[in-house]
């Protein structure tokens, strides 16, 4: 382990609780469970435009580092990912748990471990994003019953291209398609022209998401690269949506153009890379609040859809990951509260958050 | 607590109301902050150490007040007091003061919510600073709340006194809660008054403070303005006869 040069009296708490390992995020393992590591800044640019949850990027401004804690369900989830046989068709991984138990945290340190090990990464952040709140739904071209949404294809198409830079001139499309009259992609041209197409012309963007999509799952079964989908908020894709059409009459999730495509991205016929995807009961439409099982969030035509997945349970924190957490609040001087030092502050933490990492959060945020 | 109960009105008679009589009883005057409790009712003592101590550690004085106490009667302790060690007298009564119609719940997010925010506030900059400055940042949000309501309290204030039927305003020393209680009134309209629109309480509430720690901004030139009115009228002191 790495001892951090001249910080004198905290380097020995700093080796208990920390583990910076900038490069061999392939050696994360059951030893360094309940410990930080860092997830270098520029790291978080590139791979996590748009995927952490707000209160997080709230702490990475504040503390000017992004620390990650390793836990029993990413280290299962990393254990498969590293033993995947890209021949067989993708696994899918869902990540389920209570509200707050960082299962959207998990998935970002399973994507950050995929993005060093060269995979590309199709992240969609918040699903639950797609089915509410959207002013301007197009009619689509390509298909009269879809619906088209610009501005949130335009957004995910610019932070797609920031986190997969390298691949968009390697990729070549394999087939001719026409946005208009005038103008179309010729096959062999790279994928990066789509992406870019997207971004400038938004009316183009959800047709060009659906492109990538369809390209990207035909080419990662030939084996050029390992494709990581990674979905936070699977439940949205066979809920029920806010949405309305012009006659006030409510708009199907099938009826979305981009919850069309990923709906197929989401299905197992394709090989060459995983599944990983998220439940979330926060962002979900007319879902009880304690509702968390795969099988009460999805209902019965989302869990058929996605039958069979192999299921992760995020749980709270272990009495040696709450220690973890609070060693690290306090070397952050973020408890800065006189009594949060002592054992009855401690206890109290424990006892008002019941251990729960978002809860603690929260918490210590005012304390 | 008795004394400061017994604070009268003129109106309706004592017996009318069935209202029983406490420490003063004055013909044709009532109450106006009183409690139900009669005064041989002692108040609660809420701290966890007290009762946790082991009987052979209690000094004599105490076995006698414990064997008192068992026989007496206690008032009900308040809901909002707890036995928790974050618990801070001046930021429930601040959350009180904030508190409308009732929400406390709302009130307490609120307070937190600032808290959070001078926090944030005092990283950023401690983050920006140089070593030497690093020092004198407080990070505490708590330390901050504490000092920057004892730099509002007024010292001294006005009070208008009827004298050959006119108000006259005269300068008089406030007892401790009314400085405390000016101050967070002070602080509190500030804040609810003077905002841009769609700022919310805690970004404004956590600006202030902190300009108040600072011994800047509108509320301490209103504790300025208090004290150089009360120097303006120093004439008038000797119309107080208390």
């Amino acid at each position: 382990m790495l001892v951090l040069g001249s910080r004198s009296t905290r380097t020995m708490l700093k080796e208990i609780t920390r583990l910076v390992s900038m490069v061999q995020k392939a050696k994360h393992g059951e030893q360094h469970e309940g410990q930080h590591y860092r997830v270098p800044l520029q790291d978080v640019k590139t791979v996590f435009p748009h995927g952490l949850p707000p209160r997080f990027v709230k702490q990475v401004k504040t503390f000017g580092e992004a620390c990650l804690m390793v836990r029993k369900p990413a280290l299962e989830l990393l254990h498969y990912l590293k033993n995947t046989n890209f021949a067989h068709p993708a696994v899918r991984y869902l990540l389920y748990g209570e509200k707050g138990t960082g299962k959207t945290l998990s998935l970002c340190h399973v994507i950050h471990f995929c993005a060093k090990q060269d995979w590309l990464i199709v992240h969609i952040p918040d699903a639950h994003l797609w089915v509410k709140n959207c002013p301007d739904l197009l009619q689509s071209t390509y298909n009269r019953q879809r619906f088209d949404q610009p501005l949130e294809a335009s957004t995910w198409l610019k932070n797609f291209k920031t986190t997969n830079e390298r691949f968009l001139s390697q990729i070549k499309v394999q087939e001719k398609y026409l946005w208009n009259k005038r103008e179309s992609i010729e096959k062999g041209s790279p994928l990066g022209e789509v992406v870019e197409q997207g971004i400038a012309r938004v009316k183009n963007a959800t047709d060009a998401v659906g492109i990538v999509l369809k390209e990207l799952r035909r080419q990662s079964s030939l084996g050029l690269f390992h494709l990581l989908v990674a979905v936070d908020g699977v439940n949205a894709l066979w809920g029920r949506t806010t949405l309305r059409k012009e006659e006030k009459s409510p708009v199907a999730p099938e009826e979305l153009a981009l919850i069309h495509n990923l709906r197929k991205m989401m299905k197992n016929d394709w090989h060459g890379g995983a599944i990983v995807s998220t439940l979330s009961q926060t962002g979900s439409l007319f879902k009880p609040r304690n509702a968390y099982l795969p099988q009460e969030l999805l209902g019965k035509e989302g869990f058929d859809a996605l039958d069979p997945f192999v299921p992760i349970l995020v749980s709270n924190y272990n009495p040696k990951e709450f220690e973890s957490c609070i060693q690290y609040y306090l070397e952050n001087s973020w408890l800065q509260h006189e009594k949060a030092h002592t054992e009855a502050g401690k206890k109290e933490l424990l006892f008002l958050s019941s251990a729960n990492p978002g809860q603690l959060e929260r918490l210590c945020a005012y304390l | 607590m008795a004394a400061r109960a017994a604070k009268v009105a003129r109106g309706w008679s004592a017996s009318v109301l069935g209202v029983r009589p406490a420490a003063c009883w004055l013909p044709g005057l009532t109450q106006v902050r009183w409690s139900r409790y009669g005064p041989e009712y002692r108040d609660p003592r809420v701290e966890k150490e007290h009762y946790r101590k082991p009987a052979a550690e209690l000094t004599e004085e105490e076995r006698y007040d414990r064997e008192l106490r068992k026989t007496q009667l206690i008032k009900a302790a308040p809901a909002t007091t707890t036995g928790s060690v974050f618990e801070d007298p001046v930021i429930s009564k601040f959350t009180n003061m904030m508190m409308k119609g009732g929400n406390k719940v709302l009130a307490r997010s609120l307070m937190t919510q600032t808290l959070e925010a001078v926090k944030r506030k005092q990283f950023e900059k401690y983050q920006a600073a140089s070593a030497e400055e690093q020092a004198t940042i407080e990070r505490n949000p708590y330390v901050i709340f504490h000092q920057a309501l004892k730099n509002c309290e007024p010292v001294i204030g006005l009070v208008p006194i009827l004298r050959g039927g006119h108000f006259y305003q005269v300068p008089v020393p406030l007892a401790e809660r009314r400085r405390r209680f000016l101050a967070m009134k002070w602080m509190i309209t500030e804040c609810r008054e003077k905002k841009q629109r769609r700022t919310l309480m805690p970004e404004k509430l956590s600006h202030e403070l902190l300009e108040a720690f600072r011994n800047q901004g509108p509320v301490i030139r209103r504790k300025q303005e208090m004290h150089k009115m009360a120097e303006a009228n120093r004439a008038l002191a000797h119309y107080r006869w208390w």
